[in-house]
């Protein structure tokens, strides 16, 4: 003979990957299905294009915050003192960065000429090229550059509006007379949000300098601006200021501090983000099982011959893998591509919309490792059918109609091993384990309750079914539990893509919810200091005539840290210097305001034993920084008067909402008498509006001060709006990919009824009597595949909500109600689509094997 | 018909007499969700090597269950199957799969051709499956001589039901086994057909020593068979031989 060049065979599904004939007989094996495979492949092409989509576009987003971070602080790091920085200090400084810039701000009396009145305004004296990041919007737009070359002023709207007063009049500032330059409409980063209690006034630092105010104020603070060249780190300038200045007081601040002050806005987006990549990736893993299970099932005579010729069961798996694997790659590199294109043409497209202030480029290493975590993820899912083809017995070439078999049990590892591969997506798409494995979690448990709901189905159809029903609802009603059935795999594919779906339409709608409530009227825009408590009523009244809000009128009392657990504060381990120094501004209340969550403890609504130790309720991050919890004992100096307290709760605070919280509070009848004012907030529909509330406020009542935060709220509010939008449009890539889930499920029960169409077409059933059949089968399938998978969603939307967004746990019925139409009305089409194939295929094809 | 003839054959006639077959007390039992169904109950039996059986009776009577069986197809409730001295039930599926690979021969009622390879490709499976290369031209003069010659590349949905049962009968030359089972080899093909394709068959019986075990209901073809068992309830009802063979 002449063919015996023997070449050795594989003894091992490893080594059988490797041998020619495995990927010789996986390409011919998909001669007859390639265009099928290539849909089917779509599944993965789709889920990985919005991984990188969403993992690209994350990356653009946060460099594109990390450079709005930026831009609220104005520089890379913000150097403040109470003290003047000397000149050789500002040097050294100068020396570690590539720009400098001075700022001195005071409060200080401005007149408006020649015989308007005056007001406390919070002078800025600027120096350099400050702010280095962001940009100052004037009006005129050259105002700002006016400003450099001295000699005038720029001040807020409302101060204009409040004394009647034009750009171009001159006012009086210390010594000296400045000419009103413009009007501020985005202002240069403060210090923190209550830097001034008084509206802003800009001014050139030589026309400080020159004017003499400085020297009699003592309320001045100094800064100093630094901007790095590309690359460095502001952390590590931080750590060098305070190794090389380790004697100053000054307080120093990088675009990561102020990030962290943006709130839990930016941090539910991360969640989100996270939470629609992982949702993509099993949408298209769902897909690709499926697909595999399809391709598979119309594989089991092939498979069947193979064993029977003598091909070794690993041989047989490794034909399929290969073709798997192939796909899966093939899909991943076309879904990175895809999702490149995607991301590239959003950052085109929405410009505008999205917080981007980087060129639209692809994001290479993001690319290549979801590519790689798609290839994964892909494999994983298709082993779960793959698996089933060792239990393909040779036998079936006996018989026809072998289904594919294989026990739970047998695939537990291969279930194992998904959920770790998934656990490690999420925590790559958020780096936080208990959130990682609690979306994991959810997913295994909505798994396995398609798993029951569908077993369920199988025996209620069994049980109920009557010889006395029509013959075609027997029929269409028998299909859920006969051999060779597709409820098991319609309930989890259709089923469990209904449920990722919603949930993440749901949670976009939360957040977006949420978003907006942050962006809304709930939102103060002007604070009231400084009212004296017998001037709240008063206060309260002008607010009422202007039909302006009262959204919040509460006490504050100015006291300091004594001591911590009897420990004196200055000698208290790991508690910062600046706990001494500080001046704590805190209320009274026996409620939670809205913007607050208790994490510990209870919020005491009274204080218990009049004359005991007083119980006290801390913000979080106050708490660490106090090195305390609950039980422990602060001594507060309350202008003199020492009292002590017990922590006996610990509440979280959304900061970003601008709503009036405090660091501490105390229970009612502590604080009532001590010396306090009280702090009213509104809101004013226009900087009109405010001025002339300012101007009635100021006639009446001299020592109220007026802090508008209109311009500050527009910039984060902006910035709100954007991380909106871009929620929006990727809650919407996910919607695409669990189109290939629904293709292939459709596909599959083609597969599945066609023959058995036809057969019955043969035997003489109409078109019509064919059509009830299928949809009956198909809307059962369809309406129990949406009940269960908006069920779910719903408890997920709940979780989530509660515990993941803090926001309200009720889901959108609107939305909830046309997902279960959809989902519905999208399998009876397919059967639908199903019969009128059936209807217009002839039997002999079909009958002869073909397909 | 000189099906076999330039084919150089392993086995020899010398081993004509030593068993290659053996079946010892089989039982065969599905387990359903009413109750226990037995399809073969204590069968035994014995081929020699070259030896031809033929295994008749009606539908239902457990001869295709026999036969997979034998060829190691499936699983047995109980009893044991010796092929060519090893006993089935203590091989693993892949070994099993190696036994065939080696030794034993397949020939369905429904061809069971791999739809998706060509004619050639079909045939030349046995020899991939040992890692043998160049086994092309052999496979050519096979099909040849089965009158595939010039439908080498042609894919089985192209094939007559007849041209796709000579095409298994190469593939299961192709590999020159020790045994060869078919099951209802002319079941599906009209007489004129049937006629070669049974011709062939025992060719390879005469020529290379291959033992054939023949499942079918055509009389005629099993009278071919040196021994006929007949079946009937799971059961051998029946052993006769064929005095002209």
């Amino acid at each position: 003979m002449e063919h015996s060049k023997h070449k050795v065979l594989p003894r091992s599904l490893w080594t059988a990957l490797f041998h020619p004939w495995v990927w010789r007989m996986a390409w011919r094996d998909s001669r007859s299905q390639r265009l099928r495979l290539v849909v089917f492949s779509l599944a993965i092409v789709s889920g990985i294009a919005a991984l990188t989509a969403i993992h690209s576009l994350k990356a653009s987003v946060e460099r594109g915050i990390a450079v709005e971070a930026k831009a609220l602080l104005g520089s890379d790091l913000r150097v403040s003192s109470r003290k003047e920085i000397g000149a050789n200090e500002i040097e050294k400084l100068a020396g570690m960065a590539s720009q400098v810039s001075r700022e001195t701000s005071f409060p200080s009396m401005m007149r408006f000429l020649p015989d308007g009145g005056a007001r406390l305004m919070q002078v800025r004296g600027i120096a350099g090229g400050y702010p280095f990041y962001g940009k100052v919007e004037t009006r005129p737009v050259d105002a700002w550059n006016k400003l450099r070359d001295g000699g005038g002023v720029l001040v807020e709207p409302a101060i204009l509006d409040q004394f009647s007063a034009q750009i171009g009049d001159e006012v009086e500032l210390g010594g000296i007379r400045l000419r009103i330059l413009g009007l501020v409409d985005k202002p240069a980063p403060r210090g923190n949000r209550f830097s001034g209690f008084a509206p802003e006034v800009y001014v050139n630092l030589a026309d400080i300098e020159r004017s003499g105010l400085l020297t009699q104020n003592s309320m001045a603070g100094y800064q100093v601006h630094l901007k790095l060249s590309g690359g460095q780190a502001s952390r590590v300038l931080k750590e060098r200021v305070r190794d090389e200045f380790p004697d100053t007081r000054w307080r120093l601040e990088t675009p990561e501090d102020r990030r962290e002050n943006l709130g839990d806005a930016l941090d539910n987006f991360q969640k989100f983000l996270g939470l629609i990549a992982l949702t993509s990736l099993a949408l298209g893993a769902i897909g690709v099982a499926g697909a595999v299970h399809a391709h598979v099932t119309r594989r089991i005579q092939t498979i069947g011959i193979l064993r029977c010729l003598g091909c070794p069961g690993y041989m047989a798996f490794g034909i399929y893998l290969a073709q798997a694997m192939a796909l899966g790659l093939l899909g991943a590199i076309l879904g990175a591509g895809l999702g490149i294109v995607m991301q590239m043409g959003l950052l085109v497209a929405l410009d505008d919309e999205l917080p981007i202030s980087v060129a639209p480029s692809p994001e290479w290493k993001i690319a290549l490792q979801t590519t790689a975590t798609g290839f994964a993820v892909c494999c994983g899912f298709a082993l779960l059918p793959l698996m089933r083809i060792r239990e393909i017995s040779p036998a079936v070439t006996l018989r026809s109609g072998g289904s594919l078999k294989g026990g739970f049990l047998r695939s537990l590892p291969i279930y194992a091993l998904l959920v770790g591969l998934l656990v490690m997506v999420a925590y790559g798409n958020d780096p936080n384990w208990r959130r990682a494995l609690a979306m994991v979690g959810g997913l295994t448990v909505a798994f396995l309750a398609l798993v029951a709901v569908a077993r369920g189905l199988m025996e209620v159809s069994r049980r109920v079914l009557a010889p006395r029903w029509p013959y075609l609802i027997r029929q269409g009603v028998s299909n859920l539990h006969r051999p060779g059935n597709q409820t098991l795999l319609f309930l989890l594919s259709l089923g469990l893509g209904t449920f990722l779906l919603v949930t993440i339409l749901s949670a976009g709608k939360l957040l977006n919810g949420r978003l907006n409530i942050q962006q809304s009227e709930e939102s103060p825009n002007l604070y009231l200091i400084d009212v004296q408590p017998d001037q709240v009523a008063g206060v309260e009244a002008v607010l009422e005539a202007k039909e302006l809000p009262v959204m919040e009128s509460v006490p504050m009392v100015t006291m300091r840290v004594q001591s911590i657990n009897g420990v004196e504060v200055g000698e208290a381990t790991g508690v910062p210097r600046w706990v001494a120094r500080r001046e704590f501004r805190s209320t009274y209340r026996d409620s939670l305001n809205l913007t607050e969550t208790l994490i510990a403890g209870e919020l005491a609504s009274e204080r218990a034993d009049p004359n005991g130790i007083v119980e006290l309720s801390l913000e979080e991050k106050i708490a660490k920084d106090l090195k305390v919890g609950i039980g422990d004992e602060i001594t507060m100096d309350v202008q003199g008067i020492l009292i002590r307290t017990k922590v006996t709760s610990i509440r979280r605070v959304d900061w970003s909402r601008f709503n009036l919280n405090f660091f501490m509070v105390f229970p009612p009848g502590v604080l009532e008498d001590a010396p306090g004012v009280n702090v009213v907030t509104t809101r004013t529909p226009t900087p009109a509006a405010s001025g002339e509330l300012q101007r009635e406020l100021a006639g009446q009542f001299a020592n109220v001060t007026a802090i508008d935060l209109t311009l500050i709220l527009e910039t984060v509010r902006d910035l709100l709006a954007k991380i909106s939008t871009v929620i929006t449009i990727l809650a919407g890539f996910t919607v695409l990919a669990g189109l290939p889930i629904l293709i292939g499920t459709l596909l599959n029960g083609r597969d599945v009824r066609l023959k058995e169409s036809v057969l019955l077409r043969t035997l003489g059933a109409s078109a019509k009597q064919v059509r009830i059949i299928l949809v009956i089968e198909y809307a059962a399938l369809g309406l129990l595949s949406a009940l269960s998978g908006i069920l779910l969603a719903v408890v997920a939307n709940g979780v989530l909500a509660t515990f993941f967004f803090k926001a309200s746990p009720w889901p959108d019925a609107g939305l909830l109600l046309a997902a279960f139409g959809t989902v519905t009305m999208i399998a009876v089409l397919g059967g639908l689509a199903l019969s009128r194939g059936v209807c217009h295929h002839p039997p002999l094809e079909i009958l002869r094997g073909g397909s | 018909m000189s099906f076999l003839s330039s084919t150089t054959l392993e086995s020899a006639p010398s081993d004509v007499k030593r068993p290659i077959l053996k079946v010892t007390a089989l039982r065969k039992t599905h387990q359903t969700a009413a109750d226990d169904l037995t399809v073969l109950m204590d069968v035994s039996l014995s081929l020699d090597a070259g030896d031809t059986l033929a295994i008749v009776g009606p539908s239902g009577s457990g001869k295709t269950t026999l036969l997979g069986l034998c060829a190691g197809l499936d699983d047995a409730s109980a009893g044991s199957v010796e092929l060519a001295g090893l006993a089935l039930e203590s091989l693993g599926q892949d070994a099993r799969a190696a036994l065939r690979n080696r030794l034993v021969g397949f020939v369905f009622q429904n061809f069971q051709l791999i739809p998706t390879l060509t004619a050639i490709e079909n045939v030349l499976v046995p020899l991939e499956l040992r890692g043998e290369s160049g086994g092309q031209a052999e496979a050519k003069k096979l099909l040849t001589e089965v009158g595939l010659g010039d439908r080498l590349d042609h894919y089985p949905l192209q094939l007559s039901g007849g041209e796709q049962q000579r095409v298994a009968l190469a593939r299961a030359f192709i590999h020159r086994p020790k045994i060869l089972f078919a099951d209802e080899p002319t079941g599906n093909l009209d007489s004129g057909t049937s006629g070669p394709i049974v011709e062939m068959l025992f060719d390879l019986n005469r020529e290379a020593g291959t033992a054939l075990v023949l499942v079918t209901h055509d009389p005629a073809l099993a009278a071919k068979a040196r021994r006929v068992v007949t079946m009937s309830g799971g059961t051998i009802v029946s052993e006769e031989e064929n005095g002209a063979l």
